[in-house]
Parts: C-alpha cells; structure tokens; sequence
C-alpha cells in the first residue's frame, strides 16, 4: 500500500502541478471568455444580421451588411479620416515625445516637477482633458483666439471646432498632448540605459551633438520607437472618446471615424447588425498592426 | 558626458514645460474666478478676485457628489475584482506548464489591444438580457473586458522578474505550493501588484463609452458620463462649474500621481513598452 501512494504521488507531481496552474488560470479564462471571447464572436454573428436596437429583434441576412459598408462612401471615408487622424496625432506625439525626453533627460532644475507636469495629461480622464480643450477652443471667450488676437497672429476669432480643416488639426492637437507623455516615458527610459562609452566615443570622433543624436541616440531608440509606434497607432485608430467629446464627428462627419460611426450606427441609427459590420471591418484593417505587434512582443519576451 | 550648466537647458525646457501644463493650469484659475471675469474682453491670466462659488455650487446644486460615490465604487470594486483574478492568473502563467499555456498568453495580449467599439453591442446585448443594464454591476462586468488583459499582461511580466530560487528554497524546506506562493511570491510581487491596481483603478475611474451606453440613469452615472452630462443640459453652458467639476474629479488622480508616480512608471515600462 505505502508503495503504491508513494508510487501514485511521485507519477502524478507533474501533473497535480500542472492541475494547479490550471485551477489558477480557471477564473480568468472563465472571465475572459464571458466578457470577451463570446462578446467577440456574437460580434461576428451580428455582422450577419439586421437587428433592431431597441427592440432587439433581427433576422440573418448573410453578407448584405457587408456589401452595403464596401458599396457606400461612408466606411471608406472614415477609414481615410481615421487614417489622417492616427498619422496626424501620432506624428506629433512622437515628435513632441522625442524631444521632451531629450530634455527631460538633461540635468535640469526641479527636473522631478517638470517631469511630473508633462506625465500627468496622459493619467488624466479623457473628459477632463476635453472640457479643458473646449474652453480654450472657445470661440468666443477661448484663451486661444484671445491670445492669438493679441499677438497680432490672427484678425478674428477663429472657429477652431466648428470648420474644417480646423476641427480635425484641434484634435490632433488635442490627441498629441494627451497622448505624447506615453512616448516620453518610453524613451526617457531607454535613454537612462545607452552606455556613456558610446558618446564619449563619438565625441573622441569629432561628432557634435546634432549628429552625436542621428548616429548615437537615434539608432539606440530605434527598437522602442518601433514597438511605441505600433502600439500607439493601435490605440490611436480606436480612440473614441476623445473625438466623440471634441467634435462629435462633425462638422459634417469631418471627424468621424470609424469608431465613432460604430457607436452611431447601433445606438443612433438603431441598427445593431451594421455596426458590427463596421466594427469587424474596422477590426480586420487593425489586426496588420495588432499582429505586428504582437510579434514584437512575443519577440522581447523570449 | 560633459555637464553643461543646467540653467541653459533648463532655460528651454522650463517655458514648454509650462506650455504643456498650462490648459490644466487654466482650468484652475477658471474655477476659481468670478463669472463676470470670465466673460470679459480682455481675459487676465491671474483672477483679479478668487472665488470658490463654483466649487460649493457644483457639490451642492448638482448631482456630483452621487457621480464621485458612484465612480468611487466602481473603480474600487473593478479594481479588487480583477486585481483577485489576475494575481492567481499572472502566476499560473509564468511558473506552471501545461498545455496552451502560451496560446493563451498571446490571447491575453491581443484581447490587450482590442478596440471596445466592437465588444460594445454584444456586451449591450448580455448585460440587458440578464437583467443588470443601468447597474454600477454591469459596469464592472464590462470593464473586465479591457481591465483583466492589462492587469494580466502587466502582473506577468512582473512576476516573471521574480526569481524562482527563493520559492524553490521554500518548498525544500516543506512549504507547499500555494505556501510558497503567499509567503514567497507575494510579498516579491506587491510594488507589481500594487502599480497594476493603480493603473486598474485609474483605468475605471477614466472610463467614458461603456459607461455611456450602459447606463443612463444618475443613480449608477459615473462621473465621466455624469459630467458630460452637465455640459449638456445647461442652457447656458457654465465653464467656471465644468472647470471646477474637472478639477474635482482629477483630485483622486492627482493623489495617486503624487504618491505613487514612481510606481505608475514602473508599470507602464513593464505592460506597455517592454511587452
């Protein structure tokens, strides 16, 4: 008898390990299944149905919405608007980002407090940082058209979210100082880690500091910017929020994309079925940046 | 690298630092002057008079303080929920082996990444059929959706730093497993855990467009949708009360930024950069 327990216990240690980790993990593929995995599925589902929002009825009408959404100006136009938005507020998060942490990396004074007062719109609410923007924006008793008139810069007010092109650089605008603090701490944090031996040595070299950064810095960066890059155009092509509480899409559907024509078609429009269409369609032209993401990733954490 | 004087440099950087703060900075001394001020032509950067008027009308003439409980909750509740799946979670992931282990990591990540438009309608579609639309409920339910993945992947890569020698030693010495786990594993990953409960938390407190569509009465309404809210019904829209409301709301996050910003870079290095 003692032989065998002993027996039984030594065979199955590996697996009574193995039945743990997976008594572990139980809640969280139970959670992850429930608020996720079937979520996304009855998306697809739906994308193959006309349903009615308030009243939740709907019946299978196969590719039709599919059809419809490639057919009409609609998706195509959102998709150029959301392209134009991510490389327009990217660009300047990346730019803005590159070179805060270039000087926030230098020897300042109160360094500390100016590195917390850059960090912080980026922990901010979504909310909050749009309520500001709209105050400043305002076109009548806005500080920006205020101050802007006193410089002499313009003549008029200016109607910042009410025209285009205006609305759609206001929120890029908007988007870089949420967003850049990401890429700051990124980059502030890799530069912390490029061995000083490497400018000495470009310095030794004759090289000054522009191109100390394009032959020293840049290159080092090269890795973090790639991952921060693809990262950001993932959350950048999704954001909501923020453009939905600017402008709301307007004028005239200058801002909408396609996140924001999802929301409308299932709970303005009521159709239920479209929307998936669109967030699906939405989600297959993200999943090159998802994948490439994830690649990386997989990649840096072997 | 040769030191240059700091002043020069800082001489740069201190006025764009000051230019990037300065919306937050206005929407201070915008809710601290009198109304009249507001309106004038030629705005003065400093208030001339200062006033907390706008302060005590938006606690006491608006629902607010029912949108702060209620985001207080939810944030908190959200928090504690998903901080108790993701540390059993994270663990299993990176000490025991099993089939799928690694599926289902790069799941967690891509779940990570995936936009909440497309989980809205069905999240919608359930949460109404089993009854719990216009409850703080379902609000923590969907925010599991985009909580759980971020609090996963950031615990992983947490607890993959810590080192398995000292767990080892503990069973050696007779601890079980799950011995190891509270007495060894824990203690090492408690500024892990506690950065990610931070970000959880900041996470829900942020929260706009499932509170948007799930909920729509103030007896559940968040402060994000509570004050949007605000801006809306006013005939007159009333920045001094908006800015003052915003101020209040951030008051939470500006707690948290002073205590723990070192916790909060941490984390983000771990979940968002190093991947």
């Amino acid at each position: 008898m003692p032989d065998i327990a002993l027996q039984r216990s030594g065979l199955s240690r590996e697996r009574r390990d193995a039945l743990l980790g997976l008594l572990l993990i139980a809640p969280t593929v139970l959670v992850l299944g429930a608020v996720i995995v079937y979520p996304l599925l009855s998306a697809i589902a739906l994308s193959f149905q006309s349903v009615y929002t308030p009243t939740l009825e709907g019946h299978w009408v196969g590719l039709a919405n599919y059809r419809e959404l490639l057919g009409s100006g609609g998706f195509w136009a959102a998709l150029l608007t959301t392209a134009i938005w991510t490389v327009g507020t990217l660009t300047l998060q990346i730019l803005i980002g590159v070179a805060m942490a270039l000087l926030l990396h230098q020897n300042i004074i109160f360094r500390s407090l100016a590195r917390s007062l850059v960090l912080f719109p980026y922990f901010l609410s979504t909310v909050v940082a749009v309520l500001v923007w709209r105050w400043l924006f305002n076109d009548l008793y806005g500080i920006v058209n205020h101050g802007l008139m006193a410089a002499g810069i313009i003549d008029a007010p200016v109607n910042w979210l009410g025209a285009m092109p205006n609305a759609m650089l206001s929120i890029m605008v908007v988007g870089a100082w949420k967003f850049f603090p990401f890429v700051v701490i990124a980059v502030l944090a890799r530069l912390q880690t490029i061995p000083e031996a490497l400018y000495e040595a470009a310095r030794i070299d004759g090289a000054g500091p522009i191109s100390r950064f394009f032959d020293v810095t840049l290159p080092q960066l090269r890795e973090v910017l790639t991952i921060v890059i693809l990262l950001r155009t993932v959350w950048d092509f999704k954001e909501f929020d923020l453009i939905y509480l600017m402008t709301g899409g307007g004028p005239v559907n200058g801002t909408r994309t396609l996140p924001l024509i999802v929301y409308q078609q299932a709970f303005g429009l009521n159709q239920m079925g479209m929307a998936a269409a669109y967030a699906v369609s939405m989600m297959l032209v993200m999943l090159v940046f998802m994948l490439a993401y994830l690649q990386r990733a997989r990649k840096a954490a072997a | 690298m040769k030191k240059r004087p700091a002043w020069i440099v800082s001489l740069v950087t201190w006025p764009i630092v000051l230019l990037i703060a300065f919306p937050l900075l206005w929407m201070l001394i915008t809710s601290i002057k009198p109304a009249a001020e507001l309106f004038s032509t030629s705005p003065t950067l400093l208030p001339k008079a200062i006033t907390f008027e706008h302060y005590a009308r938006v606690l006491q003439d608006t629902p607010f303080l029912q949108y702060f409980a209620n985001s207080m909750i939810l944030a908190t509740s959200t928090t504690v929920v998903v901080i108790s799946i993701s540390v059993l979670g994270a663990y299993s992931l990176v000490r025991f082996a099993y089939p799928g282990r690694e599926t289902l990591a790069s799941l967690v990540l891509f779940t990570y990444l995936l936009p909440s438009v497309v989980l809205i309608s069905p999240l919608y579609l359930m949460l109404v059929s089993i009854g719990l639309a216009n409850t703080l409920a379902s609000l923590v339910i969907a925010y599991t959706s985009f909580a759980l993945p971020y609090a996963l992947w950031l615990l992983r890569s947490f607890m993959a730093g810590i080192p398995q020698d000292l767990e080892s030693a503990a069973m050696v010495d007779g601890a079980s497993r799950m011995g190891a786990f509270i007495d060894v594993v824990l203690p090492q990953a408690l500024p892990g855990i506690i950065s990610t409960a931070l970000f959880t938390f900041i996470l829900a407190w942020n929260e706009y467009l499932y509170a948007l569509v799930l909920v729509n009465s103030d007896e559940a309404r968040p402060l994000t949708t509570g004050v949007m809210t605000m801006l809306i019904s006013a005939f007159n829209i009333e920045w001094s009360l908006l800015m003052a409301a915003s101020v209040l709301m951030s008051v939470p996050l500006i707690i948290i930024f002073a205590f723990f910003q070192r916790h909060l870079t941490s984390g983000f290095g771990a979940g968002g950069v190093k991947g």
